[in-house]
């Protein structure tokens, strides 16, 4: 995706009428036939016998690690004693840790509900489609937005005490603002892949950066009253 | 060897097995294409796939993982289902005995647990490859939403799996977990209570979650499984406009046949 | 369909002339498809080849190796049942698998074997069918493996019992003391005699908690009984001021020490009343060592109270307090008032109210005064209290719980003011907090508490007790038999503890009974002591006129027992209203006194009783009928038990002891009505006066 666009495919408002897919020739340049038909096997042996080949070598990985590991077991549930921590599975730590920062509406409904909406509206989402670089059009009106965004998210972040947010967070405005600094003329060819990379590319970076971090804290550095540990300390 | 599958070849020319399998015996396109065609689970594929797509850097095999954790997870939990029974607290000691008593069956709960985890974190992987390999654009956008199901069907799985050992670990983690249904404004309690079947986590709780997690869930997955697979088929098979095409503007080389 | 492909291209012939090993199991995708198949397969055939290698076939192959040369074989081959073997009891919870490796455990012939796990059980009172392994030993009887079966893990706290507490698990059931589990009985001795449950609850399962033998002295009035520097001194270190004081050491500061002693001292109030004088008497009789000695010897204080002599050895008995440093403590007034009549302060005290003269009340004050340690107080020197301390003192009372033991004005006791010790034997160990360098498990943890309780944490409360380590041994068993199982058990095997009695006599007897502390040594339907004979049914055992004899002047019957009835100096009018009582309420209701007269019988009949009594069943062994010839020290001297004695009694206990006396030593000899009646004649015929007879 790196490279520069000459042309842009959609879908026409009026698709019964009209064939399903029009390619619309810029006045930059002339068409230019760039991809060919590829080459096609059959799914049967070819493609088949590979999906065979993976889910055997997993499950054979799979396997030995449960000959190898045990699975977790402790003492009979006890509703009068409670763990300290009382973790939930790894896959809600992430929530967990949010949890422990701000109200559980906030964190434990908003939080995962916001995201399942963003994640369902992206392949909907117009700059999405265009797959164009953030910044390439209306670059100043967008740079404005960004830092009131950016701003207003890290100082929410650091207001509540939530570093262990606002770190994955700054890890996305850094190449953010070398994305704004940067366009397709750019000399460095990382400049240029920066550029080029569009809204939703970041959103999701930074919601994946956010994942990572928060369920590795959860899982590895939190203690008795959710209180830091060091997991090598214990 | 060579009459060892002479024979194989009579049997597949046999009456019987042409009655169970229409495609008939050799290699030609025709029949291999037959193979697809003719069968109710293969024929959620297309019959022909672009060989580009084949390479494991493109899409890291990652959705066949997951649905290869799935199945897995299905043979292994119907085999732990035989041996548990979901009431307090025989399910713990249930666990136990699979522990001690059941030929294998430390061994089923580890695979049936480690592939559980796996399967999580083969969706998200999945995820964020097809997100990043822009996968999900147009057609291909409803087959995101199944996708999305899907991570939501595993996660709940998940979740309603980890109850069923009835230990500490479970009790308290579906406790930590179910709480947060509390916190939806207005419905929070009635949501709280109608997943767990009362006020507290309790014997009704593991019923429900051992109806969901064997029965509900599962059933729900497979029929979004199947639909996501057919929607590959139909909007063109897998995603193909990634970074680099093997265009012809490309100045390498066509790549040399496998 | 797959398969059959596979097949196919492997047995086509290779394009290549000389394929490797690989490109021959890998080299396209079916190939690769097989070999992984064949992988995956063999990968999954570990899991049940695992199994076979379990332990438990191991220890079973090796116990069929062990008795295969032996002459016993045979049998055991026969007993011998191969696989998971389970004793499952749903209604206590247990399901036991320890049999499948302790495959010897029923095996009577396998004295021999000392190997584990196959050595046999020791004989023991219970079924293992019944009982199952884990209800005495704890563990997790369900395991099938050594390391689960035996330790505590993660998904099972609680371990085997070590040996030495194991008789906590026979508390479990059984609540009242057993014979065989004097470890178990001496633990809850100590835990009622140290009052554990004056700041621990613990419930018992058939309702009710757990209560303390007796109450710490009231401190109401303190300042008429002591001094606030023995106040000071004895806070900081009870022991110091006697050896067996059951008081723990709070290791209070001098300054806590100092506002607590103030508290108190401020804190007191004048006994009601004017009858608590010093008596006139007192001041003007010199004191006499010899004359106090013999005194404090002929009334039997030492029954009750110990003191310690020059070896160091605490003589005497524990019931009231050591007195080796008494005249410290107590005011010399104080102490005559007390020995005039202890009711007065006291009125609920074990202490009889001897009847003693003006007179003797000084002797034995005096004397009681000799001892005293003069170095015991010289350093403590105390300014005038101040009302800050006197606040502090109060505030400190609050927080050490001084009311959960001592009565206090102004202070009330405090409910749960200690950890409920109802279930600690199953405490799980994720929810105890250990001290530094100390094994994690819960024996240890509780007897680390009876041992040094301050050495978990700062500013934790429990004091120091100073246990030897078989006390700490008895009280950690008596502890853990407090556990969840206890809590649960199936009433039909649940042995409570009786209730305690609380009986009261009525009328004038009643109060004279009470003013004498009788239940202070005797039992009496269920209430009092096991000191001396029990007395539920004395008015059918002896002679009115002997008991009216007996109370003006007691005398021992058993030989070989130092502890004897106190001389009260009873007045002729008590004596009369406490025999009639005793005489009349104390009947058993088996047999009637009056149905055999008490004298009268012939000749005849009584020679043949002395024939028995010496020739047929050999009772001089025992008993002395003949102060001159017999020797038996063991059962009661029977020279005048014909004036003792009811005839009737005499022939009832004959027939069966255990009958009247449950437990008593005296062996059934299975009697003819004959020899009963021979005997009973004889016996009745050892009068005082017949006695003096012979001898003229």
């Amino acid at each position: 995706m790196s490279d520069r666009k000459d042309f842009i495919a959609g879908v026409d408002s009026n698709a019964k009428r009209e064939p399903r897919r029009v390619v619309f020739v810029t006045r930059r340049t002339s068409a230019q036939v760039r991809v060919t038909d590829e080459e096609v096997v059959q799914t049967f042996p070819e493609a088949l016998f590979r999906v065979a080949i993976a889910i055997e070598v997993l499950a054979m990985a799979l396997v030995w690690i449960a000959l190898g590991f045990n699975a977790p077991l402790e003492g009979l549930a006890d509703p009068s004693h409670t763990p300290n921590p009382a973790k939930a599975p790894w896959y809600f730590l992430g929530l967990q840790e949010l949890l422990h920062y701000f109200p559980p509406t906030v964190a434990g409904v908003l939080a995962p509900t916001l995201v399942v909406i963003a994640l369902i509206v992206i392949p909907y989402f117009n700059i999405n489609v265009e797959a164009e670089g953030v910044f390439v059009k209306d670059r100043p009106r967008r740079l404005a937005i960004f830092y009131v965004v950016a701003g207003a998210l890290s100082l929410f972040l650091l207001l509540f005490h939530v570093y262990v947010a606002l770190v994955p967070t700054l890890m996305i405005v850094v190449p953010m603002l070398a994305a704004a600094y940067s366009s397709a003329e750019s000399r460095s060819p990382v400049r240029r892949y920066l550029a080029s990379k569009p809204l939703s590319f970041w959103i999701m970076t930074w919601f994946l950066f956010e994942l990572l971090a928060l369920t590795a804290i959860g899982t590895f550095f939190r203690g008795p009253g959710w209180s830091w540990v060091w997991p090598w300390r214990a | 060897m060579v009459t060892s599958a002479n024979y194989f070849d009579q049997l597949r020319k046999s009456r019987v097995w042409r009655s169970i399998f229409r495609s008939g015996t050799g290699a030609s396109t025709l029949h291999r294409s037959l193979v697809i065609q003719q069968d109710v689970f293969l024929h959620l594929f297309p019959t022909k796939v672009r060989r580009r797509m084949l390479n494991i850097g493109v899409t890291w095999y990652l959705g066949t993982l997951t649905f290869g954790t799935f199945m897995i997870l299905v043979s292994t939990g119907i085999l732990l289902m035989l041996y548990y029974h979901p009431s307090v607290p025989q399910a713990y000691s249930d666990t136990k005995d699979l522990q001690f008593v059941v030929t294998s069956g430390l061994f089923l709960r580890n695979l049936h647990r480690w592939s559980a985890h796996a399967m999580v974190f083969l969706v998200f992987a999945h995820m964020f490859r097809v997100f990043y390999r822009g996968a999900y654009r147009p057609p291909r956008e409803f087959n995101w939403i199944i996708g999305v199901i899907l991570l939501l069907i595993t996660l709940l799985l998940s979740y309603t799996g980890y109850l069923l050992p009835w230990d500490q670990l479970a009790f308290w983690a579906i406790t930590v977990g179910s709480n947060i249904a509390s916190a939806v404004p207005l419905i929070g309690n009635k949501i709280h209570f109608l997943l767990l079947g009362g006020n507290f986590v309790n014997a009704n709780a593991l019923l429900r979650f051992y109806v969901l997690h064997c029965m509900i869930l599962p059933l729900a997955a497979m029929v979004f499984i199947a639909i996501h697979f057919w929607r590959i088929r139909k909007d063109g098979g897998l995603y193909s406009h990634s970074s680099q095409p093997p265009a012809i503007s490309d100045r390498s080389a066509p790549k040399e046949d496998r | 369909m797959v398969l059959g492909l596979a097949l196919e291209s492997v047995v086509e012939p290779s394009k290549h002339r000389r394929p490797s090993l690989w490109s021959q199991l890998f080299g396209d995708p079916i190939r690769a498809f097989g070999s992984l198949s064949l992988l995956l397969l063999l990968s999954l055939a570990i899991a049940p080849s695992k199994d076979h290698f379990s332990q438990w076939r191991h220890y079973q192959n090796s116990y069929l190796k062990m008795i295969r040369g032996r002459g016993d074989a045979v049998t055991l081959r026969r007993h011998f049942q191969a696989g998971i073997q389970q004793i499952w009891i749903p209604e206590l919870g247990v399901v036991d698998r320890c049999t499948t490796c302790h495959v010897g455990v029923k095996e009577a012939g396998l004295t021999d074997v000392s190997l584990q796990p196959f050595r046999r059980h020791p004989v023991m009172p219970h079924d293992i069918e019944q009982f199952g392994c884990v209800i005495c030993h704890r563990g997790q009887g369900a395991a099938t493996t050594v390391e689960e079966a035996h330790m505590s893990t993660l998904a099972w706290e609680e371990p085997m019992l070590p040996a030495r507490y194991l008789e906590s698990s026979c508390g479990q059931c059984h609540r009242a003391p057993l014979t065989g589990t004097p470890q178990l009985n001496e633990g809850r001795r100590l835990m009622a005699r140290y009052g554990c449950a004056h700041c621990h609850t613990v419930k018992l399962p058939e309702g009710g908690s757990l209560e303390a033998e007796d109450d710490a002295p009231s401190l109401s009035h303190i300042a008429e009984k002591t001094t606030r520097e023995w106040i000071y001194a004895w806070v900081k270190d009870p022991q110091a001021y006697a050896a067996t004081a059951r008081m723990p050491n709070f290791k209070l500061s001098d300054e806590e020490a100092r506002d607590i002693s103030a508290f108190l001292i401020a804190n007191s109030t004048p006994i009601s009343g004017d009858t608590f004088s010093l008596p006139t008497a007192a001041q003007n009789t010199p004191s006499d060592p010899t004359a106090g000695a013999s005194l404090y010897g002929e009334s039997f204080c030492a029954t009750c109270h110990a003191v310690q002599n020059a070896a160091g050895n605490v003589v005497g008995g524990d019931i009231g307090p050591e007195l080796t440093r008494i005249g410290n403590k107590v005011r010399p007034e104080w102490l005559a008032a007390w020995i005039k009549n202890p009711r007065v302060y006291d009125p609920l005290t074990a202490m009889p109210h001897y009847r003693f003269s003006d007179a003797q009340v000084a002797v034995l004050t005096g004397y009681l005064q000799t001892k005293s340690d003069s170095e015991f107080l010289a350093n403590v020197h105390l300014d005038p209290r101040t009302p800050e301390q006197v606040a502090h003192g109060k505030l400190l009372c609050t927080e050490y719980g001084c009311a959960s033991c001592h009565e206090i004005s102004g202070i009330k006791k405090a409910e749960n003011f200690a950890p409920e010790l109802t279930r600690i034997g199953s405490k799980p160990i994720s929810q105890l907090i250990f001290a530094a360098g100390m094994p994690h498990t819960l024996p240890a943890y509780i007897s680390g508490k009876l041992r040094q309780p301050r050495a978990f944490a700062a500013g934790l409360k429990m004091p120091q007790y100073n246990f030897t380590a078989a006390q700490i041994d008895a009280i950690t068993t008596a502890l853990l038999s407090l556990n969840e199982r206890a809590q649960t058990l199936p009433a039909r095997l649940s042995e409570p503890l009786s209730p305690a009695s609380n009986y009261q006599p009525a009328g004038r007897a009643g109060q004279l009974m009470n003013d004498l502390a009788c239940f202070s040594c005797h039992r009496i339907n269920g209430r009092g002591s096991d000191l001396a004979p029990d007395l539920t049914w004395e008015g059918s055992v002896v002679q009115g006129k002997w008991l009216e004899e007996f109370l003006r002047n007691p005398n021992t019957l058993r030989p070989a027992l130092i502890r004897r009835m106190p001389k009260f100096n009873l007045t002729a009018d008590e004596i009369a209203t406490l025999s009639d009582y005793i005489m009349t309420v104390y009947q058993t209701p088996s047999f009637d006194r009056e149905s055999m007269p008490n004298s009268g019988y012939p000749a005849v009949l009584v020679e043949e009783g002395r024939q028995l009594f010496y020739s047929k069943y050999a009772c001089q062994s025992c008993h002395i009928v003949d102060p001159k010839a017999d020797k038996g020290y063991i059962g009661p001297t029977l020279t005048e038990v014909g004036s003792r004695l009811n005839a009737t009694w005499v022939y009832h206990w004959l027939k069966d002891p255990q009958a009247l006396r449950p437990g008593t030593i005296e062996p059934n000899r299975n009697l003819t009505e004959e020899d009963a009646r021979a005997l009973t004649a004889f016996l009745m015929s050892q009068k005082e006066s017949a006695r003096q007879e012979t001898r003229k």
